[in-house]
């Protein structure tokens, strides 16, 4: 099994706890990563447009979906911005949406990096 | 064991699906509630699912709504996947049908712990099904002969009649005793008797169409119901009926000669009458077989005027 990525330490992701999801099987570990990677880029977008749009209903949907998805790949800190995201959707509060999501993306995006860089060490 | 699995995100799909099959599990992956209610509704469907509560389509708690509507399925134990974790969220996802719930993301072992408890709530309705299956054929079913029993065959010619006179249609009743039957018994012994029955049975069986009814109305006698059977070709079929019997029995104690004598009845020649008159009607028919020097049929001829209160048939039994 490769090694836990150098930047786990910081919660950005709990590669423990997704090793133990996936009962360390690499094999489909990466194929979660891969899903992941195709898919995320699609909902972040949908969920910048709803935002933007001041669909809270869509909102709260898309940061669901996200939620979840995160959550399952132990993506503590990405999951928690999401639920919040979520959470302000739900209760139509627009004016701290776009904050949440500006926290959103920069959780992801830090997150991307160490999926990234997990993924080109499976490779090598 | 097969399970069901709707789950609209891939990644938790996946997780669940690996981690299924993993432990042993036939698994079908589908991605919304809409997929997940066609599943759970067709033939031969798991009767285990994970049901992902906020779907596409049709969400979780509604799918559990559909499902338990559709009684006449096999129980289907069906556990809600949320990542609601309210008491009320609880609730609602329970009081819809669902049989538990696991709040996501969750962990593997609790969730092949909790399919293991599923199974064994599945195993004990297959129980209680085989029993009650069992306690309906007991009560509907003659034990010697395992044909049915006098209850079950006139409910069914009742029913026939009624039918056969809707559609304009003709049943042939057929009212059978084994002929010296007392003496098989009186000088082979009970035993014997029980497997001269036992093999009338088994000839009429073979001896009628699938859809056709055969039961034990008393102690020798069988009633044979012949559904659609034409006017014409009912004394047909009740004499090959009758052939097919009187054929030596093997029995413990050597082959025996038997023979049966037939009191026969087509429907459509009496008209709309009450299921006693008919009874009645082909009792009389099956006492002239006797009468006649039996091992032979008799057709029962309606009367010319209205017949006089029927003799219940309990009321009619004769030496035979």
């Amino acid at each position: 099994m490769t090694q836990a990525p150098e930047h786990s330490s910081r919660s950005v992701w709990n590669f423990s706890e997704l090793l133990v999801r996936v009962e360390n099987d690499q094999e489909l570990l990466v194929d979660l990563l891969n899903i992941f990677k195709a898919d995320f880029p699609q909902l972040l977008r949908s969920l910048r447009s709803a935002v933007d749009a001041g669909d809270m209903k869509k909102s709260a949907a898309l940061s669901h979906n996200l939620r979840g998805m995160l959550a399952n790949l132990a993506a503590t800190r990405a999951a928690a911005a999401a639920a919040e995201l979520e959470k302000l959707a739900k209760a139509a509060d627009q004016s701290a949406l776009r904050g949440a999501l500006d926290c959103l993306e920069q959780e992801t995006a830090t997150l991307n990096q160490e999926i990234d860089s997990y993924l080109q060490g499976v490779r090598a | 064991m097969k399970i069901l699995i709707a789950e609209d995100d891939p990644i938790s799909r996946k997780l669940l699906q690996k981690a299924l099959e993993r432990a042993g599990y036939d698994v079908l992956a589908v991605e919304n509630g809409k997929q997940a209610l066609e599943v759970l509704a067709s033939f031969e469907a798991p009767r285990l699912a994970l049901l992902d509560w906020v779907m596409p389509e049709l969400d979780g708690p509604a799918v559990c709504r559909a499902i338990r509507k559709r009684a006449e399925q096999p129980y289907a134990y069906m556990v809600l996947l949320t990542s609601k974790d309210s008491k009320e969220e609880t609730v609602v996802g329970l009081e819809s049908g669902a049989d538990d719930y696991l709040t996501k993301p969750f962990n593997i072992e609790e969730l092949r712990a909790r399919l293991r408890v599923g199974e064994r709530i599945l195993l004990l309705e297959d129980r209680l099904v085989e029993a009650r299956e069992n306690m309906r054929f007991r009560a509907t079913h003659d034990p010697l002969t395992s044909l049915l029993n006098r209850g079950a065959i006139l409910d069914l010619l009742n029913r026939e009649l009624h039918r056969s006179h809707r559609e304009n249609k003709s049943t042939a009743v057929l009212l059978g005793d084994v002929d010296h039957f007392k003496r098989v018994n009186d000088t082979l012994g009970h035993l014997v008797g029980d497997e001269v029955l036992a093999e009338i049975a088994r000839r009429l069986l073979s001896a009628v169409r699938s859809y056709d009814f055969v039961g034990r109305y008393g102690g020798e006698e069988f009633l044979v119901v012949l559904n659609s059977c034409d006017p014409a070709h009912g004394p047909a079929r009740a004499e090959e009926i009758r052939k097919s019997i009187a054929k030596p029995i093997m029995t413990t104690k050597g082959p025996l000669s038997i023979s049966m004598s037939f009191g026969v009845l087509q429907s459509s020649e009496w008209g709309p009458r009450s299921l006693e008159e008919l009874l009645h009607g082909v009792d009389t028919a099956l006492y002239e077989a006797k009468a006649g020097g039996r091992d032979c049929l008799r057709m029962a001829k309606p009367p010319t005027e209205s017949l006089p209160p029927a003799i219940p048939p309990e009321l009619l039994r004769h030496e035979r």
